[in-house]
């Protein structure tokens, strides 16, 4: 799962570089609550801390994100995904991999990594049974060899959950 | 030879000229070029490429003269107002070779894809406005200090001087004095306000770069985005606007005229903010 895909392992062009600057910069003086960015020197993966909000069935417990950008961000989307172990969530399989649009399809590089938080936190917070997709023990089997999600063809589930 | 022979016979030259240019032989491509020039002097653009082949060999008289001919023929040249503004720099002149770059930046919002240099424009642009900033600022700023230094002294002054004839009324005339030096501690600090970099507001930074606007556009939505960066999202994610996901043509992109004067009065007000990382 720690290995990231082939597009995000080039270098990041000078746009991307600069547009992750400003949001680090950002993200520092107004981080998205129940966010935590785990520092380190690498601009092109971003290791993220996730606290389960209050009232919702993740309350107390932390995961941890991994974003991976790639060469042309924000012109495409930064692979994002749970390291394991992964939340017990009917879009989040086993192996970390998230079913949201946004970080597929749906992308605008308008988005940033604050506000692809928010919405994974609000897709754990209107939750209300911890398991795993219906799908999860094929779709794992089908993404050995440390495949990335954005090579998945996704169907997005319905948002209801 | 014929008016029109010449220029077709120029033409080849300059074409000879281009190929030399890629393979980085310069001296030959001057020479394509020069011959081109020879037989059609009228022809901006054979000078400004001669100019960028001198620009390459870091002859920067050179390419200043031929970006001075090339003006005179095409005022409106974006390539000859840049090369121009660098050769301008080079020699240490500053504020002319700003003003030319200025220029060639005014000129190059809109132009074609394919000559769209704004970006590499803006960057000496940002380079040569920080370092006058800089010398500017710390001139400033020491004029300033100097400044407020004399007026404290000349308040402390002023209070031992009415301490000995108010006898009996010393607190108050110790708080009215506090007032005073707190009073000029803020007037100063206002007065260095600008020159204290900070964050550029939101509203002057395009939602995908996060970045200062160089040449807005807006769209129908009415957000507005940096041409190159909305373009190249049209070409490569989608034909929707990356805010209110509404379909979105190049066609449909219109120069912010607004911004772009907020976004210079706001630089020349606040030059630390040409500062790139």
């Amino acid at each position: 799962m720690t290995s990231p895909s082939a597009s995000s392992r080039k270098a990041l062009s000078k746009i991307a570089s600069n547009r992750l600057q400003k949001e680090l910069m950002e993200w520092q003086v107004n981080p998205p609550a129940g966010f935590k960015h785990k520092v380190t020197d690498n601009l092109q993966r971003w290791v993220i801390e996730v606290n389960g909000a209050p009232g919702t069935l993740y309350v107390g417990e932390t995961y941890q994100l991994q974003v991976d950008f790639p060469e042309h961000y924000p012109m495409e989307a930064p692979q994002v995904i749970f390291v394991p172990p992964a939340p017990h969530h009917p879009h989040i399989y086993s192996n970390g991999h998230i079913c949201l649009d946004i970080l597929y399809d749906s992308w605008s590089p308008a988005m940033t990594v604050s506000s692809i938080c928010i919405s994974i936190l609000s897709m754990l917070s209107s939750s209300t049974a911890k398991q795993r997709p219906a799908d999860n023990d094929r779709y794992v089997k089908n993404c050995k060899n440390g495949r990335s999600p954005k090579e998945t063809r996704w169907w997005f589930h319905d948002d209801k959950v | 030879m014929s008016p029109t022979t010449a220029a077709k016979q120029a033409e080849l030259l300059r074409q000879d000229g281009n190929l030399y240019f890629k393979k980085d032989r310069f001296a030959a491509a001057i020479d394509a070029y020069t011959e081109a020039i020879v037989l059609c002097p009228n022809v901006p653009v054979y000078w400004t490429n001669r100019a960028l082949c001198h620009r390459k060999r870091n002859e920067w008289t050179r390419v200043e003269e031929d970006c001075r001919r090339a003006i005179e023929l095409d005022h409106r040249s974006v390539k000859a107002h840049y090369m121009l503004g660098l050769a301008l720099l080079q020699k240490r002149e500053f504020a002319e070779g700003v003003k030319e770059l200025e220029k060639a930046l005014d000129l190059g919002r809109g132009a074609n894809p394919k000559g769209y240099m704004v970006e590499e424009i803006w960057q000496e642009l940002a380079r040569a406005k920080y370092l006058l900033w800089d010398n500017e600022s710390t001139r400033r700023s020491w004029e300033l200090q100097n400044l407020k230094e004399a007026c404290e002294a000349a308040l402390k002054e002023k209070y031992f001087l009415d301490a000995p004839q108010t006898e009996g009324y010393v607190d108050e005339n110790t708080e009215s004095n506090l007032d005073q030096l707190e009073a000029l501690e803020r007037v100063f600090s206002k007065a260095a306000e600008d020159d204290n970099p900070t964050e550029v507001p939101d509203f002057l930074c395009c939602k995908i770069t996060l970045d200062i606007f160089r040449d807005p556009v807006i769209t129908p939505s009415g957000v507005t985005y940096e041409r190159a960066v909305i373009l190249d999202h049209l070409d490569k994610v989608g034909k929707f606007d990356p805010i209110t996901r509404e379909p979105l043509y190049p066609t449909q992109l219109v120069s912010n005229l607004a911004l772009k004067e907020a976004v210079k009065t706001y630089l020349d007000a606040h030059g630390w903010a040409y500062k790139m990382d």
